[in-house]
C-alpha cells in the first residue's frame, strides 16, 4: 500500500476521515506507540483516547485528569498509552486503560513542553527554567537555564536532550559525570528568545524558531551556526525529514524545506512547493517514513506535500480555527489534526 | 476568515505600584469578590498573594531585548509563553491581570503588547494602573527613579492609604502626581478599596477611545513644573499636519528618544483627510489609526501629548512645528 499523490482521486474527493468535537482548545495529540489509539491534549484538562481506526466507534470524553489545561502530551515511549504535562505542574503518564499516575510534579510551575525517546523509554520535560528526564523511575534535573525552557528534544541515540531558551540552546549529556553529578553542559549561543526547537533525525543539527521570525540551526560536530531568515510570523513548528535531508518549518502560505544533504542550505533558498494554502502553515509534520509532509495552516486547511513530485493536495478546507497539532501514525497512513476550536481529526490517507 | 480580533481580544491590565504600596490587596480583592467575572491573575515570583488559586500564574519577569539594534526594545519573554498558555484553556477569561514587581519598569510588559503578534491577536492592553502609597510616595521619590516612572506610565492611579495622611499631605501628594503625569485619572483610596469598573476594562490604549478617556483632552494644556526630571508636555496647533513630514520626525524621535519617551499619544488633523489620525506609544513602540471624521465646519486642531524624562519642550514644539502646513 502506498500514498499516491497522482491519483487524481486525492483532488476529486477529500480523504475518509473522523472528526470527534469536544469542548475545549487541542494544544497536543498523538499515536500510541502500537499505533492503535490517539489522543488529544484538551484545554478543559482531560486526554481524549481514541481508536486509531476511523471506523471504530469513539469512546466517550474522559474526565480531567489535569487540574487546568493540558499543555503537552506525547506517546509512552515505554507502553501504549500517553505522556501529558498540565498547567498545574504535573507531569502523568496515561496507561492504555485511562489509569493517570504522576510521574513527577512541581507546584506553581507549568509543564509545557515534552520529548519522548523510543529506544530508551526516557521522557524530557520542561518544567520553568529548568527541564527533568524520567527514565526507569528515576527524575533527574538539568538546569536551571537563564530563562524559562521553551522547547526540548532528545538527540537520535536519546543520550543528550537540547533545551531551548532565551539567549541560544543547551545541551546536556544524560550520562553520569565521574563524581555521579550532571556533567557539565554545552551552550550554544545566539542572543533573542528561541521559542522552538528540533534536533535532526540524524543527530547533527539542532534548529530553532526565534521571538525575530527567523530560524537557527547549529551544527553539533564543530559548533558552527547558521541563520535563516525572511518568514512573516515566528517559527514556532520544525519538523526533519526521517532521512534528515530536509528541515520542514512553518510560517509561509506553502511547504518549506531547508536542504542539509552535502554542503547544507547555507547560501541557497529553501524548496517551496505546493499549493499556496489559505493562510500560514501553522504546524508541519514530515512523514515518518517517506518523503511526504502533512501542514495545517492558522485558517484550518490541511494539506498533504510531496517533496518529490513537488506537489500537494487538500486534505481539509479553511474553517476559521487555526490548527494547533499534528501526528503521524507509526505506519504512515494516519494523521491526526487538532484545531483551536476543540475538533479532533483522524485522515485516513489509504486510498 | 478568523473572527474580528476585537470581539476576541482578552483586555490586560497592567498593575504597577512601588512595594507596599497595595498591590497585593488591590489583587486579593479581585480574586476574592463576588463581581461574576473571570480574572486571571499573572504575579511576579516574589509576590505574596495570599490566595491559592488556579487562576493565579507565577511570572518569572524574563525581560529581554529584542534581537532587532532596538535597545529599548524589551518584552516580556515569560508573558508571551503565560498568554499562549492560558489562550489553550477551556474557559475564557474576563480580563487577564498582569502585577510587575515593585522596582520594575512596566515599559517592557506593555512593549510585550506592541510587539507579539500572537499575543496582539488575542489580548489587548487595556490600561497601566499603579498603585501610589500617600505616606511613603515623597519619600520613594528620592531613593529612585521607580516611583516616579511608575506614575509616569500610569493610566490609573490609586491614590492609596489616604486615611494614613493629613489633608495637606495628600494634597502634596497629588499636586506631584499630577506634575508628573496630569492625563491619568486618579482615585482617592483606603486599602485597595475600589470600584473595579474604575479599574478595569478602561480602554485607555484604545485608539478610539482615546477621547473618551480623556474628556479633557483637547481642552487643557498642561505644561508646568519645567524643574521635573519626568514630567508630562503638550503641543497643540491649529494648522494642518503633513503626514509625510510627521511620520519622518516622529519616527526619528522615537528611534533616537524612544528610550526617555514613556508614553506618548496624539490626534492629529492631517492635511487632505476626512478622520482624525490617532496613535499612541510606548518607549519606541507606536500603533495608530484613523479616528472619528471631523464635523462640516468643525474646528481641525491637532496635539501631541508626551510623558518621559528630560524632555527638551522647545526642540519638539520645533519639530512639530516644521511637520505643519503653512
Amino acid at each position: 500500500m502506498k500514498i499516491d499523490l497522482a491519483n487524481p482521486a486525492w483532488h476529486q474527493t477529500l480523504p475518509p476521515a473522523r472528526t470527534i468535537t469536544a469542548d475545549a482548545p487541542v494544544a497536543a495529540c498523538a499515536f500510541s506507540r502500537d499505533g492503535t489509539a490517539v489522543a488529544f491534549a484538551l484545554g478543559d484538562g482531560s486526554v481524549r483516547r481514541l481508536p486509531a481506526d476511523i471506523a471504530a466507534t469513539p469512546s466517550d470524553a474522559s474526565p480531567p485528569v489535569h487540574g487546568g489545561a493540558v499543555l503537552a502530551l506525547v506517546a509512552d515511549p515505554a507502553g501504549d498509552g500517553f505522556v501529558s504535562g498540565g498547567d498545574d505542574g504535573r507531569l502523568l503518564r496515561i496507561g492504555a486503560d485511562g489509569a493517570a499516575t504522576e510521574l513527577f510534579s512541581q507546584k506553581g510551575k507549568w509543564i509545557d513542553h515534552l520529548a519522548a525517546h523510543r529506544a530508551t523509554g526516557a521522557i524530557a520535560a520542561s518544567v520553568g527554567k529548568a527541564a527533568v528526564v524520567v527514565k526507569d523511575g528515576e527524575v533527574r534535573e538539568f538546569g536551571p537555564h537563564q530563562s524559562t525552557v521553551a522547547d526540548l528534544d532528545f538527540s537520535k541515540d536519546g543520550s543528550r536532550i537540547g533545551c531551548a531558551h532565551y539567549g541560544g540552546v543547551t545541551v546536556w549529556s544524560l550520562g553520569q559525570a565521574p563524581n555521579g553529578g550532571v556533567p557539565p553542559p554545552r551552550r550554544f549561543a545566539w542572543r533573542g528568545s528561541h521559542v522552538a526547537l528540533r534536533w535532526s533525525t540524524d543527530g547533527k543539527f539542532i534548529a530553532t524558531g526565534t521571538q525575530e521570525n527567523d530560524i537557527h540551526v547549529w551544527r553539533m560536530a564543530q559548533a558552527t551556526d547558521m541563520r535563516m531568515q525572511g518568514y512573516p510570523a515566528k517559527v514556532r513548528s520544525l519538523s526533519w525529514t526521517a532521512d534528515a535531508r530536509f528541515l520542514y518549518t512553518s510560517s509561509q502560505p506553502v511547504f518549506t524545506a531547508w536542504p542539509f544533504s552535502g554542503k547544507g542550505p547555507e547560501g541557497k533558498p529553501p524548496l517551496q512547493f505546493g499549493e499556496e494554502g489559505a493562510g500560514l502553515l501553522s504546524v508541519v509534520a514530515a512523514h515518518p517514513t517517506a518523503e511526504f509532509v502533512a501542514g495545517g495552516y492558522d485558517s484550518g486547511e490541511l494539506q498533504l506535500g510531496d517533496i518529490k513530485s513537488k506537489r500537494s493536495v487538500v486534505l481539509k478546507m479553511a474553517d476559521g480555527s487555526a490548527i494547533t497539532c499534528l501526528a503521524w501514525s507509526p505506519d504512515g497512513f494516519k494523521l491526526a489534526v487538532g484545531n483551536d476550536r476543540g475538533d479532533l481529526l483522524v485522515v485516513d490517507l489509504r486510498r | 476568515m478568523a473572527p474580528p480580533a476585537s470581539a476576541a481580544q482578552v483586555p490586560v491590565t497592567v498593575l504597577t505600584g512601588y512595594l507596599g504600596a497595595g498591590k497585593t490587596t488591590l489583587l486579593n480583592r479581585i480574586l476574592s469578590e463576588q463581581h461574576g467575572k473571570k480574572y486571571a491573575v499573572i504575579v511576579n515570583e516574589f509576590g505574596e498573594l495570599g490566595i491559592d488559586n488556579d487562576l493565579v500564574v507565577n511570572a518569572d519577569e524574563e525581560v529581554f531585548e529584542m534581537n532587532n539594534g532596538c535597545i529599548c526594545c524589551t518584552v516580556r519573554g515569560d508573558l508571551i509563553r503565560i498568554i499562549e498558555g492560558l489562550m489553550k484553556r477551556k474557559d475564557k477569561f474576563d480580563g487577564i491581570l498582569v502585577e510587575t514587581t515593585g522596582l520594575a519598569d512596566p515599559g517592557p510588559v506593555a512593549q510585550t503588547f506592541f510587539t507579539d503578534d500572537d499575543v496582539k491577536a488575542r489580548t489587548r492592553l487595556d490600561a497601566i494602573v499603579t498603585v501610589v502609597d500617600a505616606k511613603h510616595f515623597l519619600g520613594q521619590l528620592e531613593q529612585g527613579s521607580e516611583a516616579e516612572e511608575q506614575v509616569a506610565f500610569a493610566d490609573v492611579i490609586l491614590l492609596n492609604k489616604t486615611d494614613l495622611v493629613s489633608t495637606e499631605d495628600l494634597a502634596k501628594v497629588e499636586g506631584k502626581i499630577k506634575a508628573i503625569n496630569p492625563y491619568a485619572r486618579i482615585h482617592k483610596t483606603q486599602k485597595s478599596q475600589i470600584d473595579l469598573a474604575a479599574i478595569l476594562d478602561k480602554g485607555a490604549f484604545d485608539l478610539a477611545r482615546i477621547l473618551e478617556f480623556e474628556p479633557d483632552f483637547l481642552t487643557h494644556g498642561h505644561d508646568h513644573n519645567h524643574e521635573e526630571e519626568v514630567k508630562s508636555l503638550s503641543i497643540t496647533s491649529d494648522r494642518l499636519v503633513d503626514p509625510d513630514k510627521f511620520q519622518k520626525w516622529m519616527g526619528a524621535l522615537l528611534q533616537l528618544r524612544g528610550g526617555d519617551i514613556f508614553r506618548s499619544k496624539g490626534i492629529l488633523a492631517i492635511d487632505g483627510a476626512p478622520r482624525r489620525y490617532v496613535y499612541q506609544g510606548v518607549h519606541m513602540m507606536m500603533d495608530s489609526d484613523w479616528g472619528v471624521a471631523w464635523k462640516a465646519g468643525e474646528k481641525r486642531s491637532s496635539k501631541l501629548v508626551f510623558i518621559g524624562r528630560n524632555l527638551d519642550g522647545d526642540n519638539l514644539k520645533r519639530g512639530f512645528e516644521d511637520c505643519l502646513k503653512q
